[in-house]
């Protein structure tokens, strides 16, 4: 295992940019993507002609990074990627690219659109039905998303426990989420609420799963030394890494207890100064309830199946969510569960913004260290520490 | 039912919109002809699913198949209340049991298949279940049932 980290503080998170998110957007991806693009590049102090790099994410709806780059007439462009989707692999090529010199300012941009198959109101929209394809062909699968309900069973066997912690993960994004202006959905939401949602892979229901969405998230990487003095706090990654556990066919992955997750968290905390106790920010990844579960688990904040307990133990009733020691918010945005669905991206963001102090109403007091962990058991898990400079 | 007459073509076809390819189309023939086959390295022993060219813990290429006797346990367990057409999958009539299996004699080996002819007992994590077949389109599909203990 590389424990090495030569670029330790060194790239800076210079810029952000977010459309927000909603359930009804009704302009195109490269439009919310390009909005998105042009706030991320102006916060950085930049213009057109500072960045020369593109990483743009495989999503379905998405564009080539060229077209991006032609979009906003990017006159020279060096380093350009489309990696799969699930924030940290976009945001670790632009990392890399930037600490190697391929670029020194990279625009990574995430599009969002709900689909055909996720969505009936997309289903019903001229527009998308280009997207129509990437359904799973068979019920006799697990693969993608229905793995983590059958991983959910696997939970609620082996340690004997109920869909309680699963519930308060999602009520506790839903309240974070009353907290922030960009997010889709922010009606309050029970415990009661949770176990009357319909079931859509058992034990799995509506509440259990991110919710789809229209929108764009946008960051410019640069080294910290070259980012604009734009009078706030820099945010410098301080760690950054994927795991993959092998197998990792999602249903021949060896165990709760042996995932991917495990080698992320392994290389982090090896490459990393501070760990979770240290974190004032902590952003877990949310697409289902199950897979923040995982992160609270193997981070060693609960033992295995600890996830109610822990999240009760933490509970600020008044406040219908979890401030751990008081203090530590689990996505203080809401999460892909309520804020939409980002694949991580939005942890990102959020994370960023709460070093900077520009969180508002749902502000961390003095956030120097964030840790953010995305994806899920098999083939996207992720993590990165940032902190404030 | 024996069907050793298919071409490559007629696998390829009647089992869409599963994947046949070069690796998968032993494991394919094998439903075919009513057999489970899992991978299994003639050098070292080693036995995997899906079907890949080379064994992950020797890097022997030495591999062919060997059949499971299919008495297994459930390892994962999930009900589809909707998803994927197929035919014959009614999620109006109840929801569509979807398991995922580790076989007894090649442990941490599993298959995602159906279950029939279950209770709703039946359907959880841990449950002993037997290998049998179903037919879907014209073609054998691997599928559990409870094995039975009583009854």
């Amino acid at each position: 295992m590389s424990t090495r980290n030569p670029l330790k503080d060194q790239i800076a998170i210079a810029g952000i940019g977010s459309t927000g998110f909603s359930r009804s957007s009704d302009v195109s991806g490269l439009e919310l993507l390009v909005r998105a693009s042009v706030e991320a590049i102006r916060d950085a102090g930049l213009t057109a002609a500072d960045i020369d790099g593109v990483v743009v994410p495989g999503e379905p709806g998405g564009v080539n990074p060229g077209v991006l780059a032609t979009a906003l007439g990017l006159p020279r462009v060096t380093h350009f990627a489309r990696p799969v989707p699930v924030a940290m692999f976009s945001m670790l090529d632009a990392v890399h690219a930037v600490h190697s010199g391929a670029c020194d300012a990279a625009l990574v941009a995430f599009p969002y659109l709900r689909l055909p198959w996720n969505s009936r109101s997309a289903a019903n929209d001229p527009f998308r039905r280009h997207l129509a394809h990437g359904v799973q062909a068979v019920p006799e699968s697990i693969a993608m998303a229905p793995a983590y309900a059958a991983w959910a069973s696997r939970y609620l066997a082996e340690y004997g426990v109920d869909r309680d912690g699963f519930g308060l993960v999602a009520v506790n994004m839903r309240s974070n989420a009353a907290r922030n202006p960009l997010a889709a959905i922010t009606t309050p939401l029970t415990l009661d609420d949770y176990y009357a949602a319909r079931m859509i892979r058992e034990p799995l229901g509506m509440l259990d799963m991110d919710l789809p969405v229209d929108g764009a998230d946008a960051f410019v990487v640069t080294r910290a030394v070259d980012a604009p003095d734009v009078g706030r706090p820099q945010v410098v990654v301080h760690a950054i890494t994927t795991g993959l556990v092998t197998p990792n066919d999602e249903d021949q992955v060896p165990g709760l207890d042996r995932h991917s997750q495990h080698i992320v968290l392994d290389t982090l905390r090896a490459k990393s100064d501070f760990w979770i106790d240290d974190a004032d920010v902590v952003c877990l990844y949310d697409g289902f309830t199950v897979i923040t579960a995982g992160w609270i688990e193997n981070l060693g904040w609960a033992p295995p199946g600890g996830t109610a307990d822990f999240l009760r133990e933490h509970w600020v009733a008044a406040e219908d969510r979890v401030l751990v020691g008081g203090r530590v918010q689990i996505n203080p945005h809401g999460g892909s569960l309520s804020e939409g669905a980002t694949r991580g991206s939005g942890h990102v963001r959020e994370a960023v913004v709460q070093l900077r102090g520009e969180a508002e109403g749902r502000q961390t007091p003095d956030a120097r260290t964030a840790l953010v962990c995305t994806g899920g058991f098999f083939f996207n898990s992720q993590g990165l520490t940032l902190r404030r400079a | 039912m024996s069907t050793p007459t298919l071409t490559d073509a007629d696998l390829v076809e009647r089992y869409a919109p599963l994947t046949v390819d070069k690796d998968t189309a032993d494991f394919y023939r094998g439903w075919a002809e009513r057999e489970l086959r899992i991978r299994h390295c003639t050098e070292c022993g080693h036995t995997w699913l899906p079907f890949r060219p080379i064994c992950p813990r020797c890097w022997s290429f030495a591999v062919d198949h060997v059949v499971v006797q299919g008495d297994g346990t459930v390892h994962l367990m999930m009900l589809l209340h909707q998803g994927p057409p197929a035919p014959g999958v009614d999620y109006t009539t109840g929801p569509y049991p979807v398991a995922t299996v580790e076989f007894a004699d090649h442990p941490g080996v599993r298959l995602t298949a159906t279950i029939v002819d279950a209770r709703p007992e039946d359907l959880v994590v841990g449950r002993a279940v037997s290998l049998t077949w179903f037919e879907r389109n014209g073609m054998p599909h691997p599928a559990f049932r409870p094995t039975e203990v009583t009854r």
